[in-house]
């Protein structure tokens, strides 16, 4: 479903062909690590669904997540990016650097208009941590969508803290997914301290794990990232984790 | 010899509007005992603060020109430039900055790090200006100054690290501990004047002394001396303690914070202490001259008053007798009957009187050593003019000088009007680079060009006031683009016979568009088909074409064009006939080439509470805006977006009343982009209908 913002645009704008940026898309949908996961559905979760991408600190999530965003922007799908760490100057910061990394070998005038078009597919909300809570994200969300300023096809949720928020946020944040048919990405820091259970997941987040529809892992070795699904792939897609070009965060040519 | 200037501070107070930086200024004056009462800036009592010296200043209580002050402390000669905190006077701001060695970047103890702050920042950063903060209004409710001092960390990236903190807040405020000296300071007397040293209360002494540690951590990056005083747990003296501080400051690596009330006439004198002790002197800030005797090569100065003159005019007023002109000497030193050139137009001036400023008041004094701001009397140039000794040709940096986006057409109530507003424009335009006018040939109307509603609004009230020119003015016109959007062919012949010698001319080539550059003229002419004498003619054709679209006549901006082929006449040809066939290949290409119209975008930012978060979003959206997102500061959120100046005018009146006046914001620009389909028709349509009645 595209939002309210979008579709205006749709009135105004007579669509030109934009070769370069097809090339750009093509490149990002071909490299998307999570399709190459094995995750089949296009947009990998489902409505209501949530995903979570878990790291250490400083391995990549929140760029995995901006290059998920961008994904879905260039596929007309409004992304609603909530920084609970960030300033929205800074998280545009991601957006724009990303983009460019991957716009750098084409034309500058052409991606940069399409940037412009792309922006209008993205909100950014930023909340400080403390002040953060679902029915304040809820009331913000009614005043975007009341007014057709904007409606999110997915939502990230970037700097949550799992082990001192519970199940029973995690749940209410669900229920919200499923009522506005959104999907929501979240990511989850994992600590160095605390060895991984057998499936891979941290005992800190076992009690939330079954409340998600996706799981990956990034993991560093060296200067190197590696992506891993553990759950929520088809059970035959190949099982071994995939090597990612840090810079954009796109499976390594 | 190199003139001592280790005593001499050429300060700016920056901040956002409403912050208290008149105030502040007010009482710095009268600590140093340039002025013997202390005003407030609305004028209750009918004086007004010193620093706002324009009458229409002091009634809308904002500061719209700088005034330039010189006072003394402590032995030091310090300049302050009063710099005016909204958004679009924001070239001033930049101005004072250029020619400032340091600043303090002033902030509201509620407010914190506000949206202009944030602008203000940038342009210290762009300068390279070393500050110190200070956190004012220590006083008011709800004051929380540590709040402040991690906004400007988190929001401005700076390293910032308090200097004192405060005994009692709100209404309770008494003093502030110094964390250098780790005493306490209490300002007693009607105006704070005295001052009374105290050991620190006993409930403070932990913080104080949690706090002086991270003082003492941060400083200690910048002197190595200092972390061997702590590693050997020697004694820390002051002198240490402020040297490695300074020396952070300098480098713009660390932002010592001051706090206090100036209202209240709290903890100012610490304050220009911390102005004498951390703020750089002229000769420790690297300024940059262009040598333009050899290709505009840059020239470190040396702040050396033996040297021949470097001198920039950084500001012009018109006073009861005559130009005054504000000037930062860079080297030499400018006397009473010296002769200095004007770089830009090689005339040379003999300099008359030479003053130092005190607001509207001024001093005679025989010179100006290098360093110094003062003023001269009498001397025609323009803002940002270079001045210099007889056989040295060099230039100061040109300053950064943003194109108007919005103008305004005035018409004068009668002739005598007619001969004020002429005068008052030609001023204007003189002291301020980003006002321009022009008359509009067409409709012979006097257009006025600015960044803003406001700046104009407030030029227009100033004309009435300072001029006594009564004019009316039309509706603010946004400044549009055109450009193309493809490539397209031309062949174009000029053939005229009219008797006597005819025209001819033939081009071809084509259009194509460009993002970097305005206008780019590539000629691949082979085996002279056009004779080369006439090709500057045909960029010159072009050129004109582009200040004014054939459809809808705004200016075109974008276009590259190549020409590779064409004709001439050995009798016929001439400039004249192929400036004609550049124009005529230009319109004939041009609406082939797709053209759109871009408008100007700006940045508005919004700050209000955040039970009005919904109304403001919708306000935006209803202008076009796009939404880049929303930040929240607890009760405050921050709106981020991007509106077409075409949609913004009126908006702070309905921000006002959709948020019970609580909302405020700021909008600089951003970028031009092309207008939706549909408004482009509407814009075609107005434009249309403005040449009929014009007609």
């Amino acid at each position: 479903m595209v939002g309210a913002r979008a579709l205006r645009q749709e009135d105004n704008v007579i669509h030109l062909t934009y070769e370069d940026m097809i090339m750009i898309k093509k490149e990002i949908i071909e490299r998307n690590p999570l399709l190459n996961l094995g995750y089949e559905n296009d947009y990998i979760l489902p409505s209501g669904g949530l995903g979570a991408v878990l790291a250490h600190a400083g391995v990549g999530k929140t760029a995995l997540l901006v290059q998920m965003a961008l994904h879905a922007m260039m596929h007309e799908q409004p992304v609603l990016h909530v920084s609970l760490n960030d300033a929205v100057s800074k998280v545009d910061v991601w957006y724009r650097e990303l983009f460019n990394d991957m716009a750098s070998s084409y034309d500058v005038a052409q991606t940069g208009e399409y940037w412009e078009k792309m922006l209008n597919y993205r909100f950014i909300m930023t909340f400080r941590v403390e002040g953060f809570s679902v029915p304040k994200l809820e009331e913000r969300l009614t005043d975007l969508m009341e007014q057709n300023i904007f409606k999110p096809y997915a939502v990230i949720i970037d700097g949550l803290k799992f082990d001192e928020s519970g199940r029973g946020r995690l749940l209410e944040l669900k229920e919200l997914a499923a009522k506005y048919d959104m999907r929501i990405w979240f990511t989850v820091h994992t600590h160095r301290h605390e060895p991984p259970k057998e499936d891979g997941l941290p005992l800190s987040f076992l009690h939330v794990a079954d409340l998600f529809d996706v799981l990956v892992q990034l993991a560093a070795k060296g200067p190197e990232v590696y992506i891993k699904a553990l759950k929520g792939q088809s059970p035959d897609a190949k099982q071994d984790a995939l090597l990612l070009d840090p810079a954009t965060m796109l499976i390594k040519e | 010899m190199k003139f001592d200037d280790q005593k001499i501070r050429n300060i700016g107070i920056s901040a956002h509007i409403d912050s208290g930086k008149t105030t502040l200024s007010e009482r710095i004056l009268f600590y140093t005992k340039r002025i013997h009462a202390i005003h407030d800036v609305k004028g209750k009592d009918g004086v007004g603060a010193t620093m706002d010296s324009m009458e229409l200043e002091k009634e809308r209580g904002i500061t719209i020109a700088s005034a330039a002050t010189y006072c003394e402390w402590k032995g030091h000669e310090i300049n302050i430039i009063d710099t005016p905190g909204h958004v679009d006077f924001t070239i001033e701001v930049e101005r004072s900055l250029r020619v400032l060695d340091g600043a303090i970047l002033v902030l509201c103890s509620v407010g914190g790090v506000q949206s202009q702050s944030i602008t203000v920042d940038h342009q210290m950063k762009r300068y390279k200006v070393p500050c110190i903060a200070f956190i004012n209004k220590c006083d008011r409710s709800g004051a929380n100054p540590f709040r402040v001092i991690g906004q400007l960390r988190s929001k401005l990236g700076h390293n910032a690290v308090a200097m004192q903190i405060p005994i009692g807040l709100e209404t309770d405020l008494q003093g502030v501990v110094d964390l250098v000296a780790m005493k306490a300071m209490y300002f007693d007397g009607d105006s704070g004047e005295n001052i009374r040293i105290e050991e620190i209360p006993e409930q403070l002494l932990a913080e104080a002394k949690a706090k002086r540690d991270e003082l003492v951590d941060a400083a200690s990056l910048f002197s190595d001396e200092l972390t061997e005083a702590i590693l050997e747990e020697k004694e820390i003296t002051p002198e240490l303690l402020y040297a490695a501080v300074r020396n952070g400051t300098l480098k713009r690596a660390l932002t010592p914070v001051y706090m206090g009330s100036a209202y209240k006439n709290k903890a100012i004198q610490p304050l220009l202490d911390g102005v004498t002790y951390l703020l750089p002197t002229p000769s420790e800030v690297e300024n940059i001259a262009l040598d333009m005797n050899n290709n505009e090569e840059p020239v470190i100065l040396t702040s050396d008053s033996e040297k021949p003159i470097i001198a920039l005019a950084f500001k012009l007023e018109d006073g009861q007798y005559g130009q005054l002109t504000y000037i930062r000497v860079y080297e030499g030193t400018v006397e009473k009957g010296s002769t200095i050139i004007n770089v830009r137009n090689g005339k040379k001036v003999k300099v008359g009187r030479v003053v130092r400023m005190h607001a509207d008041q001024m001093e005679d004094v025989d010179h100006l050593r290098a360093g110094y701001i003062g003023a001269l009397f009498g001397i025609e140039c323009s803002s940002g003019d270079t001045f210099v000794s007889p056989g040295i040709n060099m230039t100061m940096t040109s300053m950064y000088v943003p194109k108007p986006v919005i103008s305004l057409a005035i018409v004068p109530k009668d002739n005598k009007a007619q001969m004020a507003m002429s005068k008052a424009l030609n001023r204007f335009s003189k002291e301020d680079p980003t006002f321009k006018t022009y008359v509009d040939h067409e409709t012979n109307e006097t257009i006025i060009e600015g960044m803003g509603e406001l700046h104009l609004d407030i030029y227009v009230e100033r004309m009435k006031r300072e001029y006594n020119a009564e004019v009316t003015t039309g509706n603010p016109r946004v400044a549009y683009r055109e450009t193309i959007t493809q490539r397209a062919d031309f062949n174009y012949t000029h053939k005229k016979q009219t008797g006597g010698s005819g025209q001819f001319g033939r081009i071809a080539g084509y259009i194509e568009p460009i993002s970097d550059a305005e206008f780019v003229f590539e000629n691949k002419i082979f085996g002279g088909t056009i004779p080369t004498q006439y090709i500057p003619a045909c960029e010159k054709g072009f050129k004109q074409s582009m200040a004014k679209g054939p459809k809808l006549e705004f200016p075109i901006t974008g276009v590259k064009v190549v020409i590779n082929d064409g004709a001439s006449h050995a009798v016929d040809s001439s400039d004249m006939a192929f400036q004609a066939a550049a124009r005529g290949a230009f319109k004939e290409a041009y609406l082939r080439a797709k053209p759109v119209v871009h408008e100007p975008i700006m940045k508005v930012v919004v700050e209000t509470p955040t039970e009005f978060q919904g109304s403001v979003m919708g306000l935006l959206n209803q202008r076009r805006g796009m939404i880049i997102g929303s930040q929240d500061e607890g009760v405050m959120c921050v709106i981020e977006s991007q509106v077409p100046l075409g949609e913004m005018f009126g908006f702070s009146t309905i921000l006002r009343s959709s948020t019970q006046g609580k909302a405020q914001f700021t909008m600089e620009f951003a970028l031009y982009r092309q207008v939706p389909q549909s408004i482009a028709e509407k814009i075609a349509l107005e434009v249309a209908q403005n040449k009929k009645t014009a007609a």
